[in-house]
């Protein structure tokens, strides 16, 4: 299930805002069917970080190289087409379209078939994410709970094989909490690669293979 | 004075029932002039209203503070400058425009420009940042991201619609001077008003009062409508 190779490898990553440093050469690798916590204080950068690996903002340097691939390392600007088809990122509270809980999956579109997916996929990830009753609600309308299966019923439909997720239990109470996280261990099972920024493991530890702490705009990994 | 005055409004309302052709065509000028002001406008605002909410870019600060100067110009002076470029003497007169319907277009274009680009601006700037993001790390293309953003705030750019629209259907200054109020060709709603209540026939005047105020009406009710959807949602 874990291979020793990684899938996805990112070095030194350089992000400034306004002569301030908040990447200074990070690396870190992903590997298929792994997760790992993304560890770091209030404003390290563990945002900015999820963004620049998952394509959406742009940084000073970083060099991407896709296990597999064979063009050799490539920059961020030349890879940023890729990553985005690699990498998914969801936001610490989702943001959701308006209109109905359909219509929200049917935006997203699948990394793996072409764009497309059919209708059992979505009932399929509607059930996952215990949302069946409500797939004609209005997203915008849903309880921050919903909100979030609704955006992990979004990511599986998305089918990437990496996930970004930005504290994804930050707002929600214990039982909420935990049905995430049981989702996301069903998705690591499946075999994506995940990385989840959180301030403290709070339930995370069992799902994680490994660590990575960023402070002073440097990544230190440590296994579980 | 007050009997005439109560035989004009009757006069008025039997002309807009009977259907009055010559009253319709003005009213149908107006709508023409000011429906393909409106449409040749509200792409290219949009677009720059878009720009001046997602992108950083040399001259943003400026187009925004030309355009928010721009919205208290009044329309005389709009249509003061198009007429010296476009008069005979003028660095445009060589192509014939004054006193046609091309040059009211152009100067309720002019008009209704900076209000499509300010409205639009702050539609698009009360899109939430995360929606650009959200539209793309699920798989949208820039395209499709563009529209599902257009779509978040599509009430709010209705109502800038609405409002440029409002704003130029009625304007007297640009239209006189450019159209110059000529019947059958650029005589539309208010250029009629001012012409036939300074001749005396009030009736008229009245009927295509009533016709911008019912107007008003109704796009004030539109607009608040698309305003108050924007703000739920
Ligand atoms: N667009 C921006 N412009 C300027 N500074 C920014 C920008 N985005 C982030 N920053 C700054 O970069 C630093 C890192 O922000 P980031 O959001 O990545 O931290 P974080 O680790 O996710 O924090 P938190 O745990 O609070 O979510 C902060 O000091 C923040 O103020
Ligand atoms: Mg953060």
């Amino acid at each position: 299930m874990t291979s020793l190779e990684p899938m996805l490898s990112f070095t030194g990553i350089h992000k400034q805002f306004e002569r301030r440093a908040i990447l200074n050469a990070a690396a870190l690798d992903l590997y298929a069917g792994q997760c790992h916590l993304l560890l770091g204080e209030n404003g390290a950068g563990k945002s900015t970080l999820l963004r620049i690996l998952a394509g959406l903002l742009k940084p000073d340097a970083a060099d991407i190289h896709f296990h597999g691939y064979s063009k050799p390392t490539m920059s961020w600007q030349k890879s940023r087409p890729r990553l985005r088809d690699t990498v998914m990122y969801l936001h610490q509270s989702p943001y959701l379209f308006d209109g109905s809980v359909i219509k929200n999956l049917s935006y997203a579109k699948s990394a793996t078939q072409g764009g497309s997916h059919n209708d059992e996929a979505v009932a399929e990830v509607l059930s996952w994410s215990g949302l069946d009753d409500l797939a004609e609600s209005p997203a915008k309308k849903l309880s921050g709970g919903e909100k979030q299966r609704l955006a992990l019923a979004r990511a599986k439909l998305r089918n990437a094989p990496v996930l970004l997720l930005d504290e994804p239990t930050s707002n929600l109470d214990q039982q909420s909490r935990e049905r995430t996280i049981a989702l996301l261990a069903s998705l690591r099972d499946e075999g994506v690669s995940m990385l989840i920024a959180c301030h403290d493991l709070a339930g995370f530890s069992e799902i994680a293979n490994g660590r990575y702490h960023l402070a002073e705009g440097r990544l230190v990994r440590s296994e579980a | 004075m007050q009997e005439s005055l109560g035989n004009a409004v009757v006069e008025a309302i039997a002309l807009l029932l009977s259907g009055d052709p010559a009253l319709w065509e003005i009213i149908g000028i107006s709508f023409t002039v000011s429906g393909t002001a409106i449409l040749l406008a509200v792409m290219p605002a949009m677009v720059l209203g878009f720009a001046l909410a997602f992108y950083q870019f040399p001259g943003r600060r400026l187009i925004i503070a030309l355009s928010n100067t721009m919205l208290s110009v009044p329309a005389v002076v709009v249509g003061l400058t198009f007429y010296l470029l476009l008069s005979r003497q003028g660095p445009l007169g060589d192509m014939r425009l004054l006193f046609t319907q091309t040059a009211m277009v152009i100067g309720q274009i002019a008009l209704a420009f900076p209000l499509l680009v300010a409205m639009s601006h702050s539609a698009f700037q009360a899109v939430d940042r995360r929606a650009w993001e959200t539209a793309i790390t699920i798989g949208q293309s820039s395209l499709g991201a563009l529209f599902l953003i257009v779509r978040e705030a599509r009430f709010a750019l209705l109502a800038a619609v609405l409002a440029g629209f409002g704003r130029i259907i009625a304007e007297v200054g640009a239209s006189m001077m450019l159209g110059g109020n000529i019947l059958h060709y650029t005589r539309n709603i208010p250029t009629a008003i001012a012409l036939e209540t300074s001749k005396g026939d009030f009736a008229q005047g009245i009927a295509l009062g009533i016709v911008l105020l019912v107007l008003a009406f109704s796009l004030n009710i539109l607009l608040h409508l698309f305003q108050g959807k924007g703000v739920l949602s």
